[in-house]
């Protein structure tokens, strides 16, 4: 019976191919209902000939595609020979409806090919919307703003129209939840005709829809066959790809045609391509002649397979490159060969609960199932049979997450996206940033270090005045942020050494070694970019956001610099501003000041525009002044840190004239000022107010005959005296009336406050020279009228056995409560 | 009904919408209730019901809306949390008057609330005559709604004390209230459900025990997501209060809206508008209700001791009262803001940054 069934249902299939045209199967790419119900309608229809969606000479790469050593998330991927690196790529899971009718292919023994206009035509036909755009841009002369594409028009309405307000809500819930193979085909080819409508502004009912149809005319979107990848900006002018998706069919229709010519019946043939092109493909259309395919643009490219990842997946969410949860439509995928339709729903919820209990958040079944419950229910509402994504993650975050999403985010991410990487096998490999690697060695004459044997590479940054090029004028610098690069990227093919010379920012020594491993690390950062320069940026990025403090990404700033990158410099640079806003200490914050100011100071060796470091440095100098004077109520501890933030921040105040110095100037006079911090720092704001000319000799003699007074307690009168020495020493011997104004305060003290303030003061004077001692002697000598020359030989004569006993009791001393 | 009532119940202001709503049904309806999920979402979030239009009552999030109607289809406990000003109540009140036609079963959670009032007390005169009788029983909200299968509120839940709270607990997961006094148990009809409304940011609140929180689904209601909402609403507000309130000024001026929206915006969210720049936000909680009275503060200042328009110096005041409460860091985390935000949006700031500043010193 079920037999009869199913032929009756493929004839049906068959019958349902108009006479001399193939069949053809719409689909959206990376859909697992499609990637299911397409090995139903292959069966059915058991052609001899599969067509996909896809640039014709990826046609050669199929038989790897199909190999059993490939493990998906794989990509084919076409690139340009010359800079700047332009790239096609074409993503496929193990839920690709594309990647299933290959293996379909394979099985059945039948043959598969890719259909769709060659890659090098992809870029050529690309390169030159991206010049008709800059054309424009120069003609008006201004930056405007572009005109919204078409097909960001038709996914703007289709949001609009779809009752979820997403049409990726809508998508799951029509199409990845149709019950058959008939459901999907016939959902399919609606969906890719609704698409068309839309895009020529004939959606009856809407003012807006037909007014903007109006403004639309003649045009049409591309739309569910999009490109996958691509330059961003030359996709969004609008004409050009209308023009192509034209062109793409024409180029289709003709590959068909040559098919039937070569002698497969079109009933035998099945063309596997978006859905969106099905009516195109079907239409009256004529196939493309020679004469128009001779006139297409080209642009010469490589061919290769490449590792993908889901996290890459989830990233380029745009139709048809991506998708934004490929774990969670893995899971759709299983649940559909497992014939469980609710099977993705309950791992979901099930796999969320088990990262939070992993990570220490109380879980319950009971939640879990309230959560399916609740899905069910807001699935229910919008006349869902299952629960989409949307569902389910709002679910979540009622019922696990306590309604904040933040609370569930982390293990959303890890549910929805997941952390699987493809793989191939070795030797298929010919990644774009392989030859941009090897391309660059050449340009920058390294090839000869390419070698088992460690070499010795030493830089001078400098301009070469020497040379006559430009380039070889910079050679050493371009090298410095080649070789830098690599670093980021954690490829161990250079690694840099200490420089010998102090301070000397022109310089460095790096060492080269060439290693198996070096290549696999090119290839394995393949993922972060296509070439070397855009894989260190996505590292760079990536280092950023996974960095919690400030110091850790003022690193990343540095790094930034050195690989000459201005881009993630200054996103950086933004990030740094955002975490610098949380709260954070007065030491971090210099730290930060300190490594941004050198930057500052010392990067223009490598010509960067360092601009973007002067608000952010700004801002964090303001902090530290708000934040200043409250920290320094602080313990003797963490007054050393304090004492050389103070430090750094007075550096960082005086090298750079767009500080308010001013603001900083009082800072320090309240610091000095105030009774209330640790007397230590209060001295060394003093010392710095002092050293800056801020302070006269008449302020300063006032000031430590404050600190100084008796009834103070001797160890905050000395603490401050330590404080006031720790800056510059001379300026306070040169200063006659401060060394009065101490002596009359040791004379105001009795024994027992002298014993203590002898402790401290012998501690305050610990860090001074011999020499230094000797000058204080002479004016000490000088305000109690003793020869100088007899003072310095008591000062620093050798201590007589009398004394010795009388110091030795002083170790015994009762520090009391200190 | 009486019309000198300050205010009229939800389903008496918005009868008319309901008896649309609940003749045109065209999708089932969930026992107890007397309309459909779609059709409370309709009431909600407004749209057409036949010739009736239906004026939106919450605006914005839909998304919310849905969660918080499909939670209750599915009887769980339906928990509203968010910042004073949210419109918490507001959507309780009206999700009970679509669903049931009654936004009356109500308890209004005190730091007095008692356990009795959250299950049934006495009428102690009868009780002390005649022993315990279902007579002498006076049923809470709670006690009512189950008999009926209904829906109960309950209003700020994180004011009572824990104990008071913990009595809900046994409600919501058995369903069912015990009288050991008259040896009954009553169960709970289907379609019974509580809403409960709570604070996250206020002083005098009792923090939700887990066991407690586990037994609702929860819905944070956020503030306002755009400038553009958040203006309409103090605009709307403030037209009203001048009405009522014979301040004598002038209406404050769009830009000053936008100016006072703005900086609220920002010190709430700790980001500028522009997404752009993060900033310290303050640890006041800077809800729209508290821009409205603000607005109104420096109305009145203007209209008493000036010519009636809001200048710079009366919205400088105000802001530095709202901004600056006892927290000594707010007052650094606005002088920040002053310095790296407001001095740099150039003239149009440039003269309220001066009076701000002034203020701050």
């Amino acid at each position: 019976m079920e037999g009869r069934a199913e032929k009756k249902q493929a004839e049906k299939t068959r019958a349902k191919a108009k006479k001399g045209m193939p069949h053809a199967f719409g689909i959206r790419h990376l859909s697992p209902a499609g990637a299911y119900y397409v090995r139903e309608y292959l069966d059915r229809a058991d052609p001899q000939l599969v067509l996909i969606e896809g640039p014709e000479d990826f046609s050669e790469l199929i038989g790897d595609l199909g190999s059993e050593e490939i493990e998906p998330p794989v990509a084919v991927m076409a690139y340009t020979k010359e800079l700047p690196v332009r790239t096609v790529l074409y993503p496929f899971a193990v839920y690709s409806p594309e990647y299933q009718a290959i293996l379909w292919a394979k099985e059945h023994g039948c043959e598969c090919r890719f259909c769709d206009l060659p890659s090098e035509v992809f870029l050529g036909l690309e390169e030159e919307r991206r010049k008709k755009w800059q054309k424009k841009l120069e003609e008006k002369q201004e930056p405007c703003q572009e005109p919204e594409s078409p097909v960001a028009y038709v996914y703007r309405r289709l949001d609009e129209l779809s009752g979820d307000g997403d049409n990726e809500t809508f998508w799951e819930r029509t199409m990845e939840h149709a019950g058959d193979v008939e459901g999907y085909h016939k959902g399919a080819a609606e969906f890719g005709r609704s698409l068309r409508a839309l895009a020529s502004g004939d959606i009856p009912g809407t003012e807006k829809a037909a007014k903007s149809g109006a403004a639309r005319e003649g045009e049409e979107a591309e739309g569910a066959g999009g490109m996958p990848d691509g330059g961003e900006e030359g996709r969004r002018e609008d004409g050009g790809e209308n023009a192509e998706n034209r062109i793409r069919e024409a180029y289709m229709r003709r590959v068909v045609a040559r098919a039937v010519k070569e002698g497969t019946s079109p009933e035998k043939i099945v063309v596997i391509t978006g859905a969106f092109h099905v009516e195109g493909l079907m239409g009256e259309g004529k196939p493309m002649t020679e004469k128009e395919w001779k006139k297409l643009p080209r642009l010469e490219a490589k061919k290769t397979l490449m590792p993908y990842s889901y996290f890459r997946l989830s990233e380029r969410s745009g139709y048809g490159a991506g998708n934004r949860a490929p774990a969670y439509y893995e899971l759709l995928w299983e649940g559909l060969c497992r014939q469980e339709p609710d099977y993705a729903a309950r791992r979901y919820l099930a796999a969320l609960a088990a990262y939070q209990r992993e990570h220490g958040n109380l879980v319950s079944s009971a939640e879990i199932i309230e959560a399916m419950r609740l899905s069910l229910s807001l699935a229910g509402l919008h006349g869902g049979r299952l629960p989409t994504l949307r569902d389910l993650r709002d679910a979540a975050v009622t019922c696990m997450g306590h309604g904040s999403f933040s609370e569930v985010a982390l293990a959303v991410a890890d549910t929805e996206i997941g952390t699987r990487i493809g793989s191939l096998p070795e030797g298929v490999s010919q990644t774009s940033i392989q030859s941009d690697f090897y391309r660059r060695l050449g340009e920058l004459r390294l090839e000869r270090y390419k070698s088992v044997a460690a070499q010795d590479l030493s830089l001078d940054l400098r301009e070469k005045l020497t040379v006559k090029s430009q380039k070889s004028a910079f050679l050493d610098l371009e090298r410095s942020f080649f070789l830098h690069r690599l670093r980021v990227l954690g490829i161990s093919f250079a690694a840099i050494q200490a420089v010998k010379q102090e301070r000397a920012t022109w310089a460095e020594q790096w060492q080269l070694r060439w290693t198996p491993e070096a290549e696999i690390q090119i290839v394995e950062a393949v993922l972060k970019g296509d070439t070397i320069e855009q894989a260190a940026s996505f590292a760079l990025r990536e280092r950023t956001m996974g960095s919690s403090g400030i110091a850790g990404i003022a690193a990343v700033i540095e790094d930034a610099c050195d690989c000459g990158m201005p881009t993630s410099m200054e996103y950086a640079v933004s990030a740094l501003q955002g975490t610098a806003v949380d709260a954070v200490s007065v030491t971090e914050i210099a730290e930060t000041a300190g490594r941004l100011s050198s930057v500052l100071r010392y990067g223009d060796i490598r010509h960067l525009d360092r601009a973007p470091l002067v608000p952010i440095l700004s801002q964090l100098f303001l902090r530290a002044c708000l934040l200043l004077a409250g920290e320094c109520a602080c313990d003797e501890g963490a007054a050393k840190q304090i004492a050389q933030a103070v430090a750094t921040l007075h550096e960082v105040s005086v090298n750079h004239d767009f500080l308010d110095g001013e603001r900083w100037r009082r800072v320090l006079f309240e610091i000095a000022a105030r009774d209330d911090l640790n007397t230590r720092l209060s001295g060394l704001a003093a010392a710095i107010l002092l050293e800056a000319g801020q302070m006269n000799s008449e302020e300063l003699g006032c000031e430590v005959q404050r600190r100084l007074s008796k009834g103070i307690p001797a160890e905050l009168g000395a603490g401050w005296f330590a404080g006031l020495s720790m800056k510059n020493h001379y300026a306070l011997i040169a200063r006659l009336n401060l060394w009065e104004k101490l002596s009359e305060y040791l004379v105001t003290l009795d024994d027992e406050e002298f014993k203590r303030a002898l402790v401290f003061l012998r501690r305050a004077f610990a860090d001074f020279t011999s020499e230094e001692k000797n000058q204080i002697a002479e004016n000490l000598g000088e305000i109690w009228q003793v020869n100088p020359s007899q003072a310095s030989e008591v000062l620093n004569g050798p201590v007589s056995g009398e004394e010795l006993e009388m110091l030795s009791g002083l170790d015994d001393f009762d520090f009391g409560d200190i | 009904m009486e019309q000198n009532v300050q205010r009229l119940p939800a389903e008496q202001l918005f009868q008319r919408e309901i008896e649309a709503l609940v003749a045109n049904e065209k999708y089932p309806v969930p026992t107890g209730w007397q309309m459909s999920p779609k059709s409370v979402l309709t009431y909600i979030c407004g749209g057409r019901s036949g010739e009736v239009e239906i004026s939106p009552k919450y605006i914005g999030h839909k998304r919310l809306v849905e969660i918080a109607i499909s939670t209750l289809v599915t009887d769980r406990a339906l928990l509203l949390i968010g910042e004073p000003g949210t419109a918490k109540s507001w959507l309780s009140e009206h999700l009970t008057a679509a669903i049931n036609g009654d936004s009356t079963r109500v308890i209004q959670g005190t730091a007095g609330t008692t356990e009795e009032q959250i299950r049934y007390s006495w009428n102690y005169a009868m009780l002390i005559a005649n022993g315990p009788s279902r007579e002498a029983m006076i049923p809470s909200p709670i006690y009512r709604a189950m008999e009926q299968g209904k829906i109960a509120r309950v209003e700020e839940i994180s004011r009572c004390a824990s104990e008071v709270q913990d009595a809900l607990i046994s409600i919501l997961s058995e369903k069912r209230i015990s009288v050991p006094e008259l040896g009954v148990e009553i169960p709970a009809r289907k379609g019974f459900s509580v809403i409960a409304t709570a604070n996250t940011r206020d002083k005098g609140v009792n923090e939700m025990s887990a066991a407690l929180k586990r037994r609702f689904n929860i819905v944070v209601l956020p503030a306002p997501d755009s400038l553009e909402a958040e203006m309409d609403i103090v605009r709307t507000r403030m037209e009203q209060l001048s009405g009522s309130l014979d301040l004598n000024a002038r209406l404050p001026e769009e830009e000053v809206v936008e100016k006072v929206c703005t900086i609220f915006r920002e010190l709430r969210g700790g980001v500028t508008l522009d997404g752009k720049q993060k900033l310290k936000a303050t640890s006041g909680v800077l809800s729209t209700a508290e821009a409205i009275s603000l607005l109104a503060n420096s109305m009145a200042l203007a209209g008493s001791f000036g010519d009636g328009v809001i200048t710079d110096y009366d919205l400088a005041a105000g802001l530095q009262g709202a901004i600056v409460k006892e927290d000594s860091k707010d007052g650094k985390a606005w002088e920040e803001y002053l310095e790296n935000i407001m001095k740099k949006r150039g003239s149009r700031w440039l003269s309220l940054y001066q009076e701000c500043k002034e203020l701050n010193r």
